[in-house]
């Protein structure tokens, strides 16, 4: 292959001695004078700049492909080049590729999540709230209530606040949320779960009788408020179209009350509360007093107590008079009837989330004379929002005996052990009088027949003598 | 310079360039098909700190969440995780930025103002660590205000890694009196007053208990028309270690007398009690609320606006019983002990001034910094 440049060497001289990196002699003299042009007849300067280029191309390619090579077995590579490579086109946003799966902005439309009376058809979220302290024994049984609920398990989310527990409650909750989002059922699953850890230090017990003392009752109900407080504050979404509070220690509650309380489309609502006891305690009996009206009594009171009193119900210190829904129960009244009412029991609340939204919580402090879920009420009705009971419509919390059932009941049980003991003393004094007397009613029986047989015997020979003497047979 | 024609059409150049981009073409069409962000193992438990992103959609607003959902090992949608938050440990301290708290910034917003985002994006606080919240209102000023604010967040959250926030969320509501203008002469009627500061108060109180996570440790309130702030706002105000505490907030305006720029006091709403004060509120009817700055009723308070002396330490303090809102930092859990925007008269007072009171009935106090400012927009 010869060089088209041949066919006219004399043009070409030049360019070819610049290019192989020499420069042309200087022609200083000008045109005329005798030069040597030492590349005039070297075509080699060509085949030298092939070579050359060929060269590093071969060293490019080489590199390329090293590269490549690398960042196919250092995949932690690629994310340095990639926006390189892509010149642009996958890095418009600036995204690294893991860095493109993680979403910042988040929009809401609080109109959408306002609740409405059916929202199960909707698929309005529920945030169901547990605080908890202490819980461990009733856990199983909650979470046994929480797989029977009809409203969509997905539709709702937990939310558990555990403080200040001495018992196991962390541990087995956790279990127990993680072995129900385990489930085989994909019904059974709920939305998320969240846990939040958070000792408040209390130093008020939480058994039975401190819980229900007088004396602790208003720092116990602030102490309460401030932990659904933070346990709210910190699971509420702005997805969520409903707040549902339950205590875990509700013993049996039917299992469409989300839609049963949902139907009436009230802002709050409340169920009745009772509680089963036992037979010598009548029964049944009004658990939460705390749902109740407002009552002119209890206003006029709340003007004579200072800034941080607190009233509590059903406590003799504070006669209110005041309307309990507890009380107004009728086993077989309409359990749809509804009644307002201005302060609200914390065992089952079903809330729309736009009333927390406005700024209604669970004051732990004196408001208007009340705290907790007293004070939530009252709070909602001052920000006009509806607060309704329904009477006739009843969950049963646990029966826990109290202090006074428990001596009852040890009293009950001496009263027993006595009349036993009696009843057994009675009988060893029984035995004792047979072993240390004899019973002579045998013998006597004895005696008699053998009296009898006598007396027989004897009748028979007076009249075999007779007879004998009657009856010459033998002839 | 015509190059030899054989030597163009078999240019090595261009065949090591074919290669190279067809190598480039299978390694994306491979990258992006098999390698996807690892995703997670899908596990049940889960344990968040305020740094993490959340495996799904349904946690805090005030973190990130990762777009892929998680997939079980058969290939169905997992369940929702149980995660736990430790809220025991979770600090507010005189030192945010070593203890690594995080700081969530919120701003009910009407109208959009360049000012506000440009100061924003200048604090000097590490962005990861701030959320943002806004709430707009459902009306053609609250559309286009969350038109311009989407378009800044957009550009943000897609530049530089070291200017983004750690999340954002915008949420919208309607307002329940609409009003027509937000002209300050209209605005600041008497009458309105009561009822425009009890909607501030309902969405204040939508935007702080909906996007106030359990890792976050301070709530600054920042209000949308605050367009000059030190850099060091959060830093500084934290620094002082107070549970509720509000900068002095002032306004530039040219002043015609002196013909220049000048500063002159804004917000009159934090404030020392007075007497006056109390007989008068002990006068009203409980739903009547007293408010500030209106000559129709002289409460002589000592009003911190007026305690600025730009000669004194920038860092004195005051305690307050009223504070204002438009730059105002507080200590999450102040709001999470139940400390709201009272949208209706609580002790006479509303919204921010309600919420001082309503602290302070929780045991927290309010803190003023009268020579620490923070401007105002100029209308």
């Amino acid at each position: 292959m010869l060089p088209v440049y041949a066919s006219s060497p004399q043009e070409k001289m030049h360019r070819h001695a610049f290019s192989n990196g020499h420069s042309a002699f200087p022609s200083l003299a000008g045109p005329g004078t005798f030069h040597i042009q030492p590349h005039k007849f070297q075509p080699r300067a060509q085949s030298a700049r092939r070579r050359r280029r060929q060269l590093l191309i071969r060293l490019g390619l080489a590199v390329a492909g090293a590269f490549i090579f690398s960042l196919f077995i250092f995949p932690s590579l690629r994310a340095i080049f990639v926006p390189i490579f892509s010149l642009g086109i996958f890095s418009s946003t600036g995204l690294s590729a893991a860095d493109s799966q993680i979403e910042t902005v988040r929009y809401y439309d609080l109109n959408h999540v306002q609740g409405s009376a059916r929202g199960w058809e909707r698929e309005e979220r529920i945030l169901l709230c547990a605080p908890l302290r202490d819980a461990a024994p009733h856990l199983p049984m909650f979470f046994s209530h929480l797989r029977n609920l009809t409203y969509p398990h997905g539709l709702i989310d937990l939310g558990f606040l555990v403080g200040d527990s001495k018992d196991n409650t962390l541990e087995l909750l956790t279990q127990l949320s993680e072995d129900l989002q385990a489930d085989q059922d994909p019904n059974m699953h709920f939305g998320e779960v969240s846990i939040m850890e958070k000792d408040f230090g209390q130093k008020v017990n939480q058994d039975v009788e401190s819980r229900h003392g007088f004396a602790a009752q208003a720092g116990r109900r602030k102490s309460m408020a401030q932990a659904r407080n933070w346990l709210l504050s910190a699971a509420l979404r702005p997805t969520h179209s409903w707040v549902y509070w339950r205590d875990v220690d509700v013993e049996t509650a039917p299992f469409t009350i989300l839609e049963d309380l949902m139907r009436h489309n009230k802002d709050i609502i409340v169920p009745n509360v009772w509680r089963p006891l036992p037979d010598w305690l009548g029964g049944e009996q009004p658990y939460d007093l705390n749902s109740w009206q407002e009552s002119e009594t209890a206003l006029a009171l709340a003007e004579t107590l200072d800034e941080d009193a607190v009233i509590v119900e059903g406590y003799a210190e504070y006669a209110t008079w005041r309307p309990h829904l507890a009380y107004l129960r009728d086993p077989y009244g309409d359990p749809d009837m509804e009644m307002e009412i201005d302060g609200v029991g914390g065992v089952s609340i079903l809330a729309k989330a736009r009333v927390f939204r406005a700024g209604v919580h669970f004051p732990a402090f004196s408001f208007e004379k009340h705290a907790e879920t007293e004070g939530f009420g009252k709070m909602a009705k001052r920000m006009k929002f509806s607060v309704v009971g329904l009477p006739h419509y009843t969950i049963w919390h646990l029966y826990e005996p109290s202090v006074d059932d428990i001596r009852h009941m040890e009293e009950m049980e001496q009263e027993r052990k006595a009349k036993e003991e009696e009843e057994r003393r009675r009988q060893e004094m029984l035995a004792r009088i047979r072993d240390q007397f004899d019973n002579p009613a045998q013998q006597w029986d004895e005696d008699k027949s053998r009296i009898r047989d006598m007396a027989k015997k004897g009748r028979n020979k007076e009249g075999g003598n007779s007879g004998g003497g009657g009856g010459p047979v033998e002839m | 310079m015509p190059s030899p024609r054989a030597l163009r059409r078999t240019n090595p150049i261009t065949i090591a360039l074919a290669a190279l981009l067809t190598v480039g073409f299978l390694f994306f069409i491979f990258s992006s098909a098999s390698d996807p962000a690892p995703p997670p193992p899908p596990t049940t438990k889960e344990r968040l700190g305020s740094k993490d992103a959340a495996s799904n959609p349904l946690s805090p607003p005030s973190l990130p969440f990762r777009k892929t959902s998680v997939l079980k090992q058969d290939g169905t949608q997992a369940p929702p995780p149980v995660v736990h938050y430790q809220m025991t440990n979770l600090t507010a301290s005189a030192d945010p930025v070593g203890n690594r708290e995080t700081v969530l910034i919120l701003t009910p917003m009407t109208r959009f103002y360049q000012g506000y985002w440009d100061n924003l994006l200048k604090l000097s606080y590490p962005h990861e660590l701030i959320s943002l919240g806004f709430i707009t209102p459902k009306t053609r000023e609250g559309n286009a205000a969350t038109a311009a604010l989407q378009e800044q967040i957009n550009k943000v959250q897609s530049g530089s890694k070291g200017k983004r926030f750690a999340s954002v969320t915008i949420l919208r509501q309607d307002t329940e009196i609409p009003l027509q203008s937000q002209d300050e002469a209209e605005r600041h009627k008497m009458e309105n007053q009561k009822m425009r500061r009890a909607a501030m108060s309902k969405a204040r109180n939508s935007l702080l208990f909906t996007t106030l996570g359990p890792t976050t440790s301070w709530v600054l309130w920042l209000d949308a028309d605050i367009v000059e702030t030190p850099a060091s706002l959060i830093q500084d105000l934290a620094a002082h270690d107070k549970p509720v505490i509000v900068p002095n907030c002032f306004q530039r305006y040219y002043n015609d007398e002196k013909k220049a720029m000048d500063v002159r006091p804004y917000d009159f709403n934090s404030w020392i009690d007075s007497q006056t004060a109390q007989i008068l509120a002990a006068k009203m009817d409980n739903d009547d609320i007293l408010l500030e700055g209106y000559r129709e009723l002289p409460t002589y308070r000592t009003l911190m606006a007026y305690m600025a002396d730009s000669n004194q330490d920038l860092h004195a303090e005051v305690q307050l019983d009223g504070v204002g809102g438009t730059a105002l930092l507080v200590k999450a859990d102040v709001h999470r002990d139940g400390a709201m925007f009272p949208p209706f008269s609580f002790y006479h007072l509303i919204e921010t001034e309600g919420f001082a009171k309503m602290a302070s009935r929780l045991g927290w106090k309010s803190w003023g910094l009268p020579n620490y400012f923070v401007y105002h927009f100029n209308e």
